[in-house]
């Protein structure tokens, strides 16, 4: 017998890790991520080739090249409508998409509503570190207020923009919050987030080991760190969900703070159902230039 | 969902193939950390991490040989998925540009922690087989520990600086 066992189960999380390695700044909360999703993954069973994994611009959006699933790393802040194209035009496809909090909620902040509302079946996954890391450490939408940084020399006048409350009014039927400083619970959230039908988000507390502040590394996310099913959270309540939502940046809640117990339809879903009510009607494809006669 | 251990109703076979997984994703993250350590240019780290990789794969191997021995090709029922950082160092323990000895405590930490892992599942222990397994592996655990001190042993002293002074930040990717 190798040391290397075989599980029970068809996939296993090596099954996703591709053989380019990763580039990130040792010590950075991105490693805990990518392994946390080839746990998800394979928990979940779907093979590599099924999964389209699609990422902007940022340390974060490297993550779609280390899994052996499809990956498009697009351009800033774009993840997400092309996650939604890729989901559109081929719904059997299990689409992931993931970037940086800048990428989600400074350039691609506009995208986010419309996927909600339209309430198309992707997991999009923000790995919000509140520092623009890639480019060596610029103030980011998430960024506490009073933070010094290369483009704040004398501390932020702004106030963050809340990732939960923000997906969470708009409707979002999946929200939760993980962080590397519970690997086992961020990978059963993963899980539970691509298991969900419809838009489902995860906020990823992932430190930036180099311009991070001390109090945003693993110490200290620990020490704000509470689990939402341990203060019995319902995660049926969105208005208690929305409650705990305010103290992000405060408070570290993990786990699931939001997940409609009845998923209205998905997108696709619709848009099939509606191509099933018109194709009882349509004409043969030779005939279709009689819609455009007069007769 | 991840698998949760029952330690109570472990049987001897279920131990060993935990033992196995808990060294086998050891050594993975050891890989990893010297692959980091390659990457970032750290050669010395990047050996350590690669001894310790070895070390992890060379006792794994043991606990699968007596596996075998006992219990032949029986299927697994334990996974990987129960599996979560035992063993393993955290990955915010790698720092980019370690030194031998922030490498080597990062290590000692992992031995550490997988030591207090078995102490804190021998209460729930019933099967008396599976109980002294843990008991051998928690005090391997003390030896691993040793091991590690050794090497510590073996540096010059301590200048007492931090290494962080004397290091570039890393580059943008």
């Amino acid at each position: 017998m190798s040391a290397t066992m075989t599980t029970p189960g068809e996939f296993q999380a090596k099954d996703y890790k591709s053989d380019l390695k990763p580039i990130w700044c040792p010590g950075c909360g991105d490693y805990s991520v990518v392994q946390g999703i080839y746990r998800a993954l394979a928990a979940v069973g779907r093979p590599p080739h099924e999964v389209a994994f699609i990422s902007g611009i940022g340390c974060s959006s490297r993550i779609p090249g280390y899994t052996t699933a499809y990956g498009f790393n697009t351009v800033h802040g774009r993840a997400l409508p092309i996650a939604q194209g890729i989901k559109l035009a081929n719904p059997d496809l299990l689409v992931l998409a993931a970037g940086g909090d800048g990428d989600g909620f400074s350039i691609g902040g506009g995208h986010i509503a419309h996927l909600i509302r339209r309430n198309i079946d992707i997991t999009y996954i923000v790995m919000d570190n509140q520092i623009y890391g890639l480019t060596k450490g610029q103030l980011s939408p998430t960024s506490q207020k009073g933070r010094t940084t290369c483009t704040s020399p004398y501390g932020s006048l702004e106030n963050p923009v809340n990732p939960l409350l923000y997906v969470l009014a708009y409707g979002a039927g999946f929200v939760a919050q993980a962080s590397p400083t519970d690997l086992a619970g961020m990978a059963a959230t993963l899980e539970e987030a691509i298991r969900y039908p419809g838009f489902a988000f995860v906020n990823v507390q992932s430190p930036c080991v180099t311009y991070g502040e001390e109090a945003q590394q693993i110490k200290g996310l620990k020490a704000i760190s509470e689990s939402l099913s341990a203060i019995g959270h319902d995660p049926a309540d969105r208005l208690a969900a929305m409650d705990l939502a305010q103290h992000y940046g405060e408070k570290l809640h993990l786990g699931v703070f939001y997940k409609n117990p009845e998923p209205p339809p998905t997108y696709d879903a619709l848009i099939r159902e509606r191509q099933a009510q018109l194709s009882q009607g349509a004409l043969p494809k030779e005939r279709i230039l009689d819609l455009f006669i007069k007769k | 969902m991840a698998a949760r251990i029952d330690f109570a109703s472990l049987s001897l076979m279920d131990a060993l193939d935990l033992a196995v997984l808990i060294e086998d994703e050891a050594k993975e993250r050891y890989e990893e950390f010297a692959a980091q350590m390659d990457q970032h240019r750290t050669p010395d780290a990047a050996k350590f991490f690669r001894l310790m990789a070895v070390n992890e794969a060379k006792h794994g191997q043991e606990l699968a040989d007596r596996r075998s021995q006992l219990f032949g090709g029986v299927t697994p029922t334990v996974t990987r998925a129960m599996v979560f950082e035992v063993e393993a160092p955290d990955y915010d323990q790698a720092r980019a540009f370690m030194s031998p000895r922030q490498a080597m405590k990062a290590a000692l930490a992992s031995e550490v922690k997988a030591h207090a892992f078995f102490v804190a599942a021998l209460p729930s222990l019933k099967d008396a087989k599976v109980r002294a397994l843990f008991e051998e592996l928690r005090d391997e655990e003390v030896q691993h520990q040793a091991l590690v001190k050794a090497e510590l042993a073996k540096l010059p002293p301590d200048s007492g600086l931090s290494d962080d002074d004397f290091v570039d930040e890393p580059t943008a990717q």
